[in-house]
This record gives structure tokens, sequence and C-alpha cells, in this order.
């Protein structure tokens, strides 16, 4: 497996895994959080372990069977796996650049009509106040 | 392994989980700690039954119309929306929490939160109803909103007893004078 990435490696990676993937409009990405316990490299301050972060697209590498005479023409792509461990007492700050990355690269989901329903309640309170 | 229908109960859920230690567990100590939370973020794929539905769900739009245009291609990709799954999984427990959303909106508050839950057992508030006030609730956030409006609420009726007493103490006084 490939071996921990810094948060700012991380970051910039998974902004490009998510933003490619909105792009293509096409593909999943799995984003893991889970605690460290008793691993090498962890840190563990009063009783709260390290976390690792993880973040795949959802290829496989293992060959698909059924699919393999055309696998044989067109090669497949890797597998992106990224991940990170944060230290107890970044936690915090990890998850506030965490935030700030997923919503800048999930472009794929529905945005907040704000606009539209503004105009709607707007109109129809200006008809009933004239009527 | 439910759907949750708000994102409030799944967090409130997922904390539960992370939180709760089982009682007949030889690991107690560390079992609630195996809890592992997985993100998806993923479009609509490019299955044939997928595509096939959209296909025909599209074919009966169109039928619908007035005005009939027959599109041989099944619905464009741009149409397509994202989703976002959040999963809260319990090894030990087998405890499986899902919580699905499609909004944009929600995203920065959910990941926030997850960072809460992340940052261990004890958070207290995730800024969610009903904090349990226990004993190690010492965390900033239940600290800092509640001073801020406790003394506006309490100047106000503060005040206004005041002013009341001073002009029923005025009223009894001038009727008392009165009367006597």
């Amino acid at each position: 497996m490939a071996p921990h990435l810094g948060q700012d490696e991380f970051f910039k990676s998974l902004g490009e895994l998510l933003s490619k993937t909105s792009q293509q409009v096409q593909g999943s990405v799995y984003l893991t959080q889970k605690p460290l316990i008793d691993v090498p490299g962890a840190t563990t301050t009063n009783s709260q372990p390290s976390i690792l972060i993880r973040a795949t697209d959802g290829n496989t590498n293992t060959p698909n069977l059924k699919k393999e005479g055309k696998d044989k023409v067109a090669k497949k792509s890797q597998k992106i796996k990224l991940s990170t461990i944060v230290q107890p007492d970044e936690i915090e700050a990890f998850y506030v650049r965490y935030a700030e990355v997923c919503k800048a690269g999930m472009t794929g989901l529905k945005k907040r009509d704000r606009r539209g329903r503004k105009a709607k309640t707007k109109g129809g309170a200006a008809k009933v106040t004239k009527a | 392994m439910p759907y949750l229908p708000t994102s409030q109960a799944y967090l409130e859920q997922s904390r539960a989980v992370i939180t709760s230690v089982p009682r007949h567990s030889k690991h107690s100590s560390t079992s609630h700690l195996n809890t592992r939370i997985v993100t998806k973020y993923n479009f609509p794929t490019n299955r044939r039954g997928n595509l096939k539905q959209a296909y025909k769900s599209q074919v009966r739009k169109d039928a619908a119309k007035p005005t009939d245009a027959p599109s041989n291609t099944p619905a464009p990709p741009s149409a397509a929306t994202a989703t976002l799954t959040l999963k809260t999984f319990n090894p030990t427990t087998g405890i499986c929490l899902h919580y699905r959303t499609n909004k944009a909106q929600e995203v920065g508050r959910l990941i926030t939160s997850l960072g809460k839950l992340a940052a261990g057992a004890d958070v207290a508030g995730l800024g969610l109803s009903a904090a349990v006030p226990a004993a190690g609730a010492d965390v900033e956030m239940t600290d800092a909103p509640a001073p801020a409006p406790a003394p506006a609420e309490e100047a106000a009726p503060v005040a206004g007893k005041a002013q009341g007493q001073g002009q029923s103490a005025k009223g009894k006084k001038k009727g008392g004078k009165g009367k006597r």
C-alpha cells in the first residue's frame, strides 16, 4: 500500500479526485475515517487515538472475469488510493480544511435554489397585496 | 441497516454508536473505537439496468408532453445529480447507519460534524439538540453561545419588573393615602 501522505498533499490529491469525478459526471469517491489503535506511527494522547483518513475511487485492480475479453483491449485505470493520518490535536484544523475541499469538489450535488424560491414568494406576496 | 430520515438523527445515532461500549465484549475498552465512517460521493452508474430505467422514464415524459419529440438517447448525463451517502459501521456490534442526501448545502455541516465525531467520545455537543450536560462537558461549544443571550433575557424582565414594581408601589401608596 502506498505510504500515508502529508495533509497538504492529501488535500491537493483529494481535490483533484473530487473535481475529476464531478467533471466526468460518473464514478464515485469513497472517504473513510477510522481511529488508529495500536499502530506504530500513531500517537495517542489522553485516550484519544489518531484518525486515519482514506480516499479512493471505487475502482478495483482485480480483473473482472466477465469482461476479461474486452479489458485486454482497453487498459483499466489504476485504483486511486489516498490516505493520511491526523493526530488528535490536529483534528479540528484538519476537518475545517477537509470540509472546504469537499464543498469545493462535490459540485455534482444539487445547489440550493434560493433565487427561484424568493422570486416566487415575492411575486405571490406582491399579488396578494395588490389584490 | 436503516437509512435515517434526517442528518441530525444520523449524527446523533452515530455518536451513540461511537460512544457506547457494549457490555459483553472482550475488548470492551477498544471495541467502540473500531467504528468507521464512510462517506461516498457518487454519480448514478451507467449500468444497463440504470440506463434502461432512465430511458423509459424519459420516454414516458416525452409521451406526456403534447409536442412529442422522440429521443432515442437516454437522459443526458449532465442532468445526473450526485449523491452523498454517509455510513457508520461498527463491526463489533454489527450496527450500520446510513444517511443519504443530494443537497450541496449540507456538505460543509456534515463533514464538520464528522470531525466532531472523530474527535472523540467526550464531544458532548455536536451543535445539536439536547447536549447531555455530563461531567466531561467542558467543550467550548456549550459554553460559548450560552452567555450571550442570557444577559439580554435577564435584563429585559428585570427592567420590566422594576418599572412595574415602581408603578404599582406608587399606586398602592397613593391608594393607601387616599383611603386613610
